[in-house]
């Protein structure tokens, strides 16, 4: 049970969310608004299955909302060469993952904060984005761009299954593939995990290039849901990402975490927003109830490892 | 003097003025004055310094807040959204409780002790990470200056006296300069000569450590965000003070820009490592830059590509610096060979860049400059609100097309999101650099006034578009319809198609978008008084994003299944609801909306969307240069009743407004003949 010690409070609190929500909204249950919700927060949720393995290696990526534009208008122009979608997926994917592979460059091999490189590429990207479109959208996309040119179940089977298919294998991986124990091992202690023959270096640079790629993946199937594409896409997301897999308990220092808890954190701040509309709250207090959900949720677990400091804790903390 | 090692016997005088590598950034600073003094014009000026020092003021006492913040290996990201919730609660304080200036000062800087101790409190007492908590109170504070004004609500009209503290100056200089020195005498103080400051730099170094050392770890952490968040309200008091207005957008962005300076200046994110110096240098060096490229007519876009670029490669430079004095005590960061190659060839390529822009910088120059002895040709500034929007990007085809036609220099420039700081801001580099006109899409009316009011003090004609200032700030307004003509436009076009009565959604920007909350307050009136059965039912907020917009005409449509219309009243935000019914198949409801031709073109033919309405953005650009070019020559005589503007034939004059025209109605009729 101490494993799912942080993942327990997530879930305790997205329960009671839809219990208030079966009792004063049951036409949130339908299957139509699950569905929609669902796809709403598949991007967020492919880019943060990445973050989670940068968080664990104990860096940070806060350009992830600058690479999920630049990898839309990729996946657009691309589709518009002529590609089919699946090839300007592929391209936007090698864009995202060499994008990711120039932060982790930076912060593996020359020893740069992660916070301070992603800052500069988050900064510098969107706006030489800018620059190159003048906000202008990709527009007259071909026809079987949109839905992957199937139809648009199909589409949204396909796209929950990559989503699904990604997320088992990475949180299966994690736990079980020597590659994912020393993501945790390089979040831990670095020099250690270097001391028993891991390359730290590597594990940091790859997890950059994963997520990436991830955020081409993410960019490309959010892009498909429409007919056109917009340059300023995923302003902010960055800190929903965060976020998400923050309140997940993945610790931000590193070596602690599960891919679960990050899907738990989506689910929390995927429902809050909705939940507070089908609720009828006023739209100029959401930003604040939202906030203050997620101050609840992480101090919730902090009083509760101060009560269970002296209980228990001790042993899991000098192992 | 700081995390050196203890026993190391003598430092020269670079180590000891410069601990952390901060000659590096006075390198790039100095490199910038001198790259910008040959380039930009009216650059090496004092006036212009003073300028730059008056616009650092509220960023610097925030990056100097973040300082020992950082140095203890914390990071606060709430004092941008900390700026908005004094800012609000200043402005409804004086305004709406007529407090007087000071009392209501001293009860926004408690406002900022109060959130800055909360923080402190998670922090240094819970051990809950400051990344996270302060995470969660970004998106508190804002969203509580949100909720106290509904985003809406924009505080203006404070006393001379009070604005004197951001607008005059004081014995020849800014007058808020003196908060600035004290600001950083004082985190001098407490920071680099303080028994407090040692205790500081022992935390971020190594915070077990230092409790061994019998240091009060969880007090001093306490401290600092109870100082960050005092520091963000005086700088949110100051901002009111220079802008003239207090709104709940004050502030938004600022901690990133913060946090660049204090890195850029040396300090370690990990914390043990940062000076008070290596701020003020970093800091400066973003706002001469940014100074600098508007000055020289360069993109704004410029500035976060350069920004960028100058971090790393500051920060790079540093390592390679660095791992010297690392390996004396692990030998983990020693250089490879390779790792050295690779770093002299990033910085071989930054500087080739650097060259060839230089370069490329000088010819641009020159050009004009040889140009203009022979005869002047009339710089005309243009302004639009945000420069990446799609509605602002087809004015720009306009307003090119005109300067082309009449052969003058068109400069476009303006924030890259709606901000109306970086307005007021590029409207002052404008003034130094001296242009012949200037013409303004307005984001905030009392914000931009004082700043027009100065140029047309100087000389420089004044023209606003698209939104307009206070009338004594400029000449001429361009009045492509007023906010009454749109909201009774979109709400009888919504009464035709519901049959004068039903409900209706609308879907708007940003919720403290100022535009936008206008024409609901005209459509809730012509609602109100011409058509009682309409009824608004929500308003939903879609931050000018497609996607959002899509997601909230969802739910809409779910939680009030008695919408029969969206009217979506920003831009992207119609394709967003369009593209939502079209997937949900509901026929019954319609969108109509304020939107361009271009992005919609798929949607009414479709005939998901019904109609949209919207002014020619082409011939709005190009009016705005015409008009900028014939104020410039003096061709609009006072008191004229038209003026004959090019391909626009003859434009009525009304008062000091120059009427476009109706706003086009724009259905499956005629959208194919609209290219913009």
């Amino acid at each position: 049970m101490k494993r799912f010690r942080s993942e327990i409070s997530v879930g305790f609190a997205i329960v009671v969310l839809l219990i208030v929500l079966a009792f004063l909204a049951p036409s949130f249950f339908t299957r139509e608004n699950l569905t929609d919700l669902a796809l709403a927060n598949m991007p967020v949720l492919i880019v943060a299955l990445g973050m989670t393995l940068i968080v664990l290696t104990g860096h940070i990526d806060i350009s992830v909302g600058t690479m999920f534009a630049i990898c839309s208008v990729a996946a657009g122009e691309f589709a518009k060469l002529g590609l089919p979608a699946w090839g300007a997926g592929l391209a936007a994917c090698a864009i995202g993952a060499m994008l990711g592979a120039i932060n982790g460059a930076l912060v593996a091999y020359l020893h740069i904060p992660s916070i301070v490189v992603t800052l500069a590429a988050m900064v510098a990207f969107r706006d030489a984005l800018r620059w190159i479109t003048q906000g202008a959208w990709v527009q007259d996309l071909p026809a079987n761009f949109q839905w992957l040119g199937m139809t648009q179940a199909a589409s949204n089977t396909v796209t929950f299954l990559i989503a699904g298919i990604l997320a088992i294998g990475i949180g299966w991986g994690l736990r079980n593939l020597p590659a994912g124990r020393s993501v945790y091992a390089t979040g831990s202690n670095a020099n250690a995990a270097r001391l028993v023959g891991i390359d730290s270096a590597l594990v940091t640079f790859s997890v950059f290039t994963i997520t990436g790629a991830l955020t081409g993946c993410a960019a490309l199937l959010n892009s498909v849901r429409f007919n056109q594409v917009p340059s300023n896409a995923g302003i902010g997301m960055e800190l929903k990402v965060i976020t998400a897999v923050v309140v997940g308990g993945t610790v931000i220092t590193g070596g602690r975490g599960s891919i679960q808890g990050t899907l738990l954190g989506v689910v929390l701040l995927g429902i809050v927003s909705p939940m507070l509309t089908f609720l009828g709250f006023s739209a100029y207090w959401e930003r604040a109830i939202q906030g203050l959900i997620i101050l609840c949720a992480v101090g919730f677990d902090a009083v509760r490892s101060r009560l269970g400091k002296y209980a228990g804790d001790f042993a899991e903390r000098t192992a | 003097m700081q995390a050196t090692l203890p026993n190391a016997p003598h430092k020269s005088w670079r180590e000891r003025w410069f601990p952390n590598g901060e000659w590096i950034v006075l390198l790039a600073l100095l490199a910038e004055i001198g790259i910008f003094s040959l380039v930009a014009q009216n650059f090496l000026s004092t006036t212009n310094f003073l300028e730059v020092i008056r616009l650092s003021v509220e960023l610097g006492l925030l990056a100097l807040a973040l300082t020992p913040v950082i140095v203890t290996g914390g990071i606060d990201l709430s004092v941008g959204s900390m700026m908005g919730l004094s800012a609000v609660v200043f402005g409804a304080l004086v305004m709406d409780q007529h407090w007087p200036i000071p009392a209501a000062a001293v009860a926004t800087l408690l406002v900022g002790c109060a959130g800055g101790a909360l923080n402190g409190v998670l922090i240094a007492e819970f051990k809950i990470p400051p990344l996270i908590v302060t995470l969660g109170s970004f998106s508190a504070f804002r969203g509580i200056a949100e909720g106290i004004t509904h985003g809406a609500v924009n505080y203006s009209g404070f006393p001379k006296s009070f604005l004197f503290l951001g607008q005059g100056y004081f014995l020849g200089m800014p007058a808020q300069l003196p908060i600035l020195a004290i600001a950083i005498a004082g985190y001098a103080v407490l920071l680099h000569r303080s028994v407090i400051g040692r205790g500081l730099y022992a935390i971020g170094f190594a915070g077990n450590g230092a409790r061994y050392a019998g240091i009060a770890v969880a007090r001093r952490i306490g401290l600092v965000y109870f100082l960050s968040g005092l520091a963000a309200s005086v700088a949110a008091v100051i901002y009111v003070a220079h802008l003239g207005q207090a709104k709940s957008d004050a502030g938004t962005g600022y901690e990133l820009d913060a946090i660049t300076a204090v890195v850029l200046g040396g300090a370690s994110v990990a914390g043990g490592r940062g000076t008070i110096l290596g701020t003020v240098l970093g800091l400066f060096s973003i706002s001469i830059l940014q100074n600098g490229l508007h000055l020289a007519a360069l993109p704004s876009e410029l500035t976060g590509i350069l920004t960028g670029t100058v971090l790393v490669l500051t920060i790079a430079m540093d390592r390679f610096r660095a791992p010297r004095k690392i390996s004396l005590e692990e030998g983990a960061i020693e250089m490879k060979n390779s790792q050295v190659a690779i770093l002299c060839g990033a910085i071989l390529l930054g500087s080739l860049i650097t060259a060839g822009a230089n370069v490329w910088l000088v010819k641009s120059l020159k050009a004009p400059a040889a140009a203009t002895t022979a005869a002047h040709i009339p710089v005309i500034a243009v302004m639009p609100k945000a420069k990446g929007d799609p509605y602002f990007v087809s004015c720009r085809i306009g307003a090119e097309e005109a300067a082309r036609e009449l052969g003058v220099e068109l400069i476009w420039d303006g924030p890259t999101g709606l901000d109306a700081a970086k307005q007021n801001e590029i409207v002052e580099s404008w003034i130094t650099r001296g242009v012949d006109a200037i013409a303004v899409a307005v984001e905030n009316q009392a914000g931009i006034s004082t700043v027009l009011r100065k140029a047309r003090q100087k000389g420089i004609h004044v023209l606003t578009w698209d939104a307009d200032a206070e009338p004594d700030a400029r000449e001429y307004f361009l009045n492509q319809a007023t906010p009454e003509g749109i909201g009774n436009a979109l709400t009888d076009e919504a009464a035709r198609l519901l049959g004068g009565k039903g409900d209706f959604a609308i879907i708007t920007g940003a919720l403290s978008a100022a535009n936008q909350n206008q024409w609901i307050a005209f459509i809730k009136k012509r609602a109100q008084e011409k058509y009682p059965g309409l009824n608004v039912v929500t308003i939903r907020p879609s931050d000018d994003d497609r996607d959002k917009a899509f997601t909230e005409t969802q739910t809409i449509l779910k939680v009030h299944p008695s919408v029969k219309l969206i009217m979506a009243i920003s831009a992207p935000a119609v394709p967003g609801a369009g593209e939502a019914m079209r997937q949900t198949g509901r026929k019954d409801v319609d969108v109509i909306g304020l939107s361009l031709p271009g992005i919609c073109k798929p949607y009414i033919k479709d005939g998901v969307v019904q109609t949209i309405f919207l002014w020619n953005t082409k011939n709005l650009g190009y009016l705005t240069v015409y008009a900028g070019t014939m104020l410039s020559q003096n061709k609009i005589p006072p008191g004229a009743a038209s003026i004959q503007a090019g391909r626009l034939g003859t434009l009525e004059i009304s008062g000091s407004q120059i009427i476009l025209g109706a706003p086009l109605l724009i259905d499956k009729k005629n959208i194919d003949k609209l290219d913009f």
